[in-house]
């Protein structure tokens, strides 16, 4: 699967972008194992992950094009 | 002067780039009034404070949203409202994004309502939602110039 992957607030930092493509992906654990060998800091930061703008509380079950965010806690207001 | 990002029809979410100009809520207050079935407006308006933090103080805030999740987002804070509160007329959300100095205002909620109680219990609870599920992020920039990636307390 093609999957893009988008990143916010302190993780913009951590991984020096604001998205990445990723090819031939397998399922989310491909994903997440691909996103910490290119970013290895970013395990050290709490996140929850939303697919396609929905908060995604368990390993969620991607599918072509899918759009998956990386979301450190949220600060607004 | 309030551009709708995303859901033109709605009506309700805004993210405006910069801090939020006073008038925005004389032209919110006004906007309401087309409403003549509500009986009051409740307002909440937030500024960036000029917190002290390990002996610096915040010069200014500099926020940054995911746009399409923010409006997703406030559609489900209004349905939530509107399903625990009587008689809302209308829910309104301005938040600021970029870069907004101590002093200026970053937030401005509205809610209306038939009845006072409403208006005010539902805002409270509209600006708790906001702080807890969107999804907004803010850097606090000190005097010195230094940086600090700010969460809100409660999630």
């Amino acid at each position: 699967m093609d999957i893009n992957v988008i990143f916010f607030g302190v993780l913009t930092e951590v991984t020096g972008t604001t998205r990445k493509h990723y090819g031939n992906v397998k399922s989310f654990s491909d994903l997440k194992h691909r996103i910490e060998d290119d970013f290895p800091g970013i395990i050290h930061y709490n996140f929850r992950i939303a697919v396609n703008n929905e908060i995604s509380d368990g390993e969620p079950v991607l599918k072509e094009a899918d759009e998956v965010a990386y979301l450190p806690p949220f600060a607004g207001g | 002067m309030i551009r709708n990002v995303k859901h033109p029809n709605l009506n309700l979410m805004h993210l405006i780039d910069g801090p939020l100009p006073p008038g925005v809520i004389s032209d919110v207050v006004a906007n309401a009034g087309n409403n003549t079935d509500s009986g009051g407006h409740s307002l909440f308006v937030g500024q960036v404070r000029r917190d002290l933090v390990d002996g610096k103080y915040v010069k200014a805030i500099e926020y940054s949203a995911y746009e399409e999740m923010v409006m997703s987002e406030a559609d489900k804070i209004k349905k939530s409202i509107l399903s625990e509160f009587d008689d809302i007329k209308k829910i309104e959300i301005l938040h600021s994004r970029g870069v907004v100095n101590a002093g200026e205002i970053s937030l401005v909620v509205l809610v209306s309502a038939g009845h006072r109680h409403d208006a005010i219990n539902a805002c409270s609870k509209t600006v708790e939602l906001i702080k807890q599920k969107l999804p907004i992020w803010k850097k606090e920039i000190f005097e010195d110039n230094s940086e600090q990636w700010k969460e809100n307390d409660s999630l």
